[in-house]
């Protein structure tokens, strides 16, 4: 069985408890406009150029086979309407301007990546991460890695939206020591306007989840104009669940403006950032 | 400034220099004349020619007591200024007058005539970014645990006596203990004058101080300082010989706290005292930092950290100062709190903190002899070196480990200057596999580590007649019992260390080289010769395909880190106990940092299989190559940490860069311990952490009024980020790029 990822991070130190790897599934169910990690959105790969890195040394264009690349003596073009995703044009690029999101890895090829940092996870009781995009958008295989990181003896933390099948929960939940369960929103059409997607799924499978006795981490994306009414309802929800070990608000960040532009896709970041006040006092709520 | 009153810092801080005269920023000599009365001294010039004109006269003496009386003659005609804004005196003759008059002629004497073989062979090595092999008097700790509590005074009785009970006394022992005797009562005269001189300017607390520590030891906190900077300032700018760290701060001067708080002297009092002792060392500004070190284990392996350790880094950190620079002693008892104190300093721009392992270290001096107290004991000094206490390390011996490479590939010769200082060996068409290569390598290595040992262990033998240590031997119990200069093989252990710069330069070069050259046959090892000598021109694309490759040092990938570790061992095996200079009778000891060397010799090393052009900086300590870190924190931490850090009792340090957002709050503060803990766990020996972003550091290089303060951490000490060089800064930039 394989899976498609976009990324591998090690020395995460946001994604749960302590220092941690945290594997990035490519493909999610949601289209949050503030989306950070937009080369986790499509489940098909893509190559992200950064023209700015280009040295024009025409590698990509004598190692892809599909006309994906043009250069001339000024410009180097990438054609994306052409590119299949292959990554040729990737692994032979020598200015590091192409990036390829979407490899495809077995269980037995990650497992020792993310083992690597094992004596870094015992130091600080961190672990493995499994992110996205939406990881459980491939649950099967989440659920093998997972198992194969309890047998080594590692903690492992689940990041979901939580727009999937109650059957992806339930492929991973005996594996999975913490899920860190986003919450955009409690009102159903301020989800929809964020996200593109009725939240109900997601406030039952949440609750599915505390019902089991699951531990979970609640992660709020604060994003001034979209969601920030949204705090006290999502604060009364939360109270009413039973096994919340923690709560955080995540300020909103338009770091991955780049991301978009070098991946080619249309940048729907909302311009406002919080301030360090706003997020405090959210927090407080909880 | 907190703790210090405003009119008192610009004096303090104008002591040491003219302000107005920005040139001389890393010269801790420059002094600012006009705070010193003409009535309280001669001029530089008058002193410097008073010395002369006394020593001619002495030539029939030796020269501990020559070097002795010239020491007085400073003492008694220095102009001194002990003005009521300041809680420590001032001495105006501190651009080291002895290293001018008597140590000048006594080396020139030595290396023109006695041992002329010397020089050509060390200015051909340096010259040719080989090695260096400098005259070093500057890397070692006095001792402290007797100075305080003995003080000037009790220091001198104890030699007195020493001296009385001797059974036989040969002539150099009793030149020995008369140089001592005349050192320590011209330093007991001159606390004398400058008592005087405080009683006259309105200073009667430092006029106190002064008049008690003529006769007895320090009573109070603020004596224990007192006698620590003036024992510092003389052995520093006067004597001749560096004071490499403060001391085992939190441990020798706490019972003087205690005895203070008893006494019923104020928490506040004692910390006011403590800033005004600081800001005496960020106004010297020595570039390369003034060291101290906290914490380490008590006799039950319980730890030396205590109320007074956090009170130091309390009043260091509310300062914002970088000077002087601090080592914590992390043991396995030290409490995880006070760690997380000097992380968050750190995280938050004080990153004059480094952490170095109590265990590595005692395993490494006990591997090299040292008995299990000595290895407790032992001083960390400098930027993160360590010996036992009343150790003399001369180390200023660095070498290249690119040059090798170049002697091999060029049958012996330079790669950039083309002179013959290597080994004969094949042309480069000749290596038939990789292992034949790395062997030539190694067979060249060995070469230098020769050439050094050969060529300062003949002017070793010379430290003491050149720079004969009255002060320091003093208090050296070892050098007392046996009546012998602490340069001339009286200290408790007398290391020569050599310097190996440049490791992840070397083995990604390796790397490289077996990669495509004997495994891929991509091109042939005489292709790579010649790419190499044009600098990579032509071959654009060969130095992108070296650069872009995964195998490179610092990110825990087998190939590279094996290079390094193989190498490492090599130069243990090379190195380890082979007999320094008969007269010192101590042994060598490799260690891997490179200080300023990352710079001083990027033009004359020569461009590299790893993709590094000539002139480019080089790596520095034991990290990955500029920028090449690619895989992070943890990733460079396990590759460090397979070089064993414990088969050589000298240093193995970790220069460490995160980015401000994986700092952030509890979990960033948790991963920093994290990433310490686990360092120290795989027996990492030292750790410093810069954390910057590539942004900041470009608005600060593009606007650096705004960015005053921001501080860096080079290579083992901290400097303001806008008084580095463009290049420095640019390196530093692209350090910041590559974090992940």
């Amino acid at each position: 069985m394989k899976a498609r990822i976009s990324d591998l991070k090690r020395f995460a130190v946001h994604d749960g408890d302590g220092i941690r790897t945290t594997v990035f599934f490519k493909g999610c169910s949601l289209r949050c406009v503030w989306c950070h990690n937009p080369e986790g959105i499509s489940f098909t790969p893509q190559i992200a150029y950064y023209e700015n890195k280009c040295i024009g040394c025409g590698e990509c264009v004598m190692h892809c086979r599909h006309g994906g690349h043009i250069c001339t003596d000024t410009a180097h073009l990438y054609r994306r309407e052409s590119c299949i995703g292959c990554g040729a044009c990737v692994s032979a690029c020598l200015g590091d301007a192409l990036t390829f999101y979407g490899k495809e890895v077995t269980v037995d090829e990650l497992l020792p990546l993310l083992l690597e940092d094992r004596e870094f996870y015992e130091t600080t009781n961190g672990g493995v991460t499994l992110s996205g995009g939406e990881c459980l958008m491939q649950a099967q295989f989440c659920g093998e890695l997972l198992h194969r990181l309890k047998e080594e003896g590692i903690h492992t933390a689940v990041d979901t939206c939580g727009f999937v099948p109650r059957t992806a929960l339930d492929t991973v939940i005996p594996w999975t020591d913490v899920f860190l369960y986003d919450l955009k929103a409690y009102d159903e059409d301020v989800h929809i306007r964020c996200t593109g997607q009725s939240n109900r799924l997601i406030l039952d499978n949440l609750r599915y989840l505390d019902s089991l006795g699951t531990q979970t981490e609640i992660r709020i994306p604060y994003v001034p104009g979209y969601n920030d009414d949204q705090i006290d309802r999502i604060a009364g929800f939360v109270k009413s669940l039973h096994n919340v070990r923690r709560v955080k608000v995540l300020p909103y960040h338009n770091y991955a403006g780049s991301k978009y532009a070098a991946l080619g896709m249309t940048n729907t970041l909302p311009e406002n950032l919080p301030s360090d006040e706003e997020i405090r006092l959210a927090q407080e709520k909880f | 400034m907190e703790y210090i009153h405003d009119t008192d810092y610009a004096y303090i801080t104008e002591k040491f220099r003219d302000l107005t005269n920005r040139s001389h920023t890393s010269n801790r000599f420059v002094r600012n004349d006009a705070l010193f009365a003409e009535s309280t001294g001669l001029t530089s010039d008058e002193i410097l020619e008073g010395i002369r004109k006394q020593d001619s006269t002495l030539t029939h003496l030796s020269h501990p007591v020559r070097k002795a009386k010239a020491f007085a003659y400073v003492l008694e005609h220095t102009r001194i200024n002990c003005d009521s804004r300041d809680r420590f005196p001032a001495i105006h003759m501190i651009d080291r007058p002895l290293n001018k008059t008597v140590i000048a002629a006594w080396n020139n004497e030595v290396f023109t005539k006695i041992i002329p073989e010397v020089n050509p062979v060390r200015s051909a090595m340096e010259k040719n970014a080989i090695a260096t092999m400098w005259t070093d008097y500057d890397h070692s700790v006095p001792y402290w645990d007797r100075i305080l509590p003995l003080g000037f005074a009790g220091i001198l009785r104890e030699s007195e006596e020493a001296r009385e009970t001797r059974e036989t006394i040969t002539p150099d022992m009793s030149a020995f203990y008369d140089g001592i005797k005349i050192t320590y009562e011209a330093i007991l005269h001159f606390l004398g004058r400058l008592e005087k001189q405080a009683e006259a300017q309105n200073n009667p607390r430092l006029a106190a101080a002064l008049r008690n520590l003529q006769t007895d030891a320090p009573g109070t906190f603020y004596e224990a300082l007192l006698t620590d900077y003036l024992y510092f300032m003389l052995s520093e700018h006067i004597e001749g010989l560096q004071a490499r760290s403060l001391s085992n701060f939190d441990r020798v001067f706490y019972p003087f706290y205690r005895k203070d708080l008893a006494a019923g002297i104020t928490e506040e009092e004692i910390r006011e005292d403590l800033a005004y002792f600081f800001l005496q060392f960020m106004s010297i500004g020595n570039y390369w930092g003034q060291p101290v070190y906290l914490g380490g284990c008590t006799e039950d392996e319980g730890t030396v950290v205590n109320e007074l350790s956090y009170l130091f880094l309390d009043v260091y950190d509310r300062m914002g100062i970088y000077n002087p620079k601090l080592q914590i002693k992390v043991a396995a008892s030290t409490p995880k709190p006070f760690l997380q104190k000097a992380l968050d300093m750190i995280r938050r721009g004080n990153s004059s903190i480094v952490f170095v392992s109590d265990a590595t270290m005692r395993t490494a001096l006990m591997r090299a002899g040292a008995s299990a107290e000595e290895a407790r004991m032992c001083d960390v000094k400098g930027c993160y070196e360590y010996n036992i206490r009343g150790a003399v390390d001369i180390g200023m011996n660095y070498v290249n480990l690119l040059k090798p490479l170049e002697f091999a590939l060029h049958q012996g010769h330079d790669g950039v200057s083309g002179a013959f200082m290597g080994l004969d060996c094949c042309p480069a068409e000749g290596y038939t596999d990789f292992d034949a290569f790395l062997t030539e390598y190694k067979r060249q290595l060995s070469h230098i580590i020769d050439t050094v040992i050969e060529t300062v262990n003949i002017f070793e033998d010379y430290l003491d007649t050149i720079n004969p240590q009255s002060l320091l031997s003093a208090a050296f119990p070892n050098c007392i019992r046996t009546g012998r200069d602490a340069l001339g093989g009286g200290a408790a252990n007398n290391v020569s260390g050599m310097m190996f710069g440049f490791m992840a330069d070397a083995a990604d070069s390796l790397a490289n080289i077996r990669k495509y050259v004997f495994e891929r046959k991509m091109l042939s090892l005489t292709e790579l010769r010649d790419m190499l000598d044009a600098d990579f021109a032509g071959n654009e694309k060969w130095r992108r395909i070296f650069l872009a490759d995964p195998d490179k040092y610092g990110n825990n990938k087998d190939l590279p880190d094996g290079i390094a570790a193989d190498i490492a061992d090599f130069i243990c095996g090379q190195v380890n106990g082979r007999p320094n200079a008969k007269r010192r009778g101590g042994t060598w000891a490799p260690g891997f940092h490179v200080a300023r060397m990352s710079y001083n010799w990027a033009n004359q090393t020569a461009s590299s299989a790893n993709g590094r052009k000539r002139g480019e900086e080089l790596s520095k300590n034991l990290s990955a190559s500029m920028g090449m870190n690619r895989e992070g924190a943890t990733a460079a931490i396990l590759s460090i940490t397979k070089i064993d850090a414990t088969k050589f009792a000298s240093d193995a340090c970790l220069d460490l860069g995160l980015l401000p957002s994986a700092v952030q709050g509890d979990d960033g503060l948790e991963a920093m311990y994290g990433l310490l803990a686990t360092f120290l766990r795989r027996n990492g020996h030292a750790m410093h952490i810069n954390v910057f972003s590539a942004d900041t550091l470009r608005q600060a290089q593009k606007e650096p009024e705004k960015y005053k303060d921001l501080q860096i951490r080079v290579c083992g000490w901290n400097v303001l980020f806008n008084q580095i060089c463009k290049v420095e800064q640019d390196a530093f930039i692209r350090q910041a790029e590559s974090l992940v």
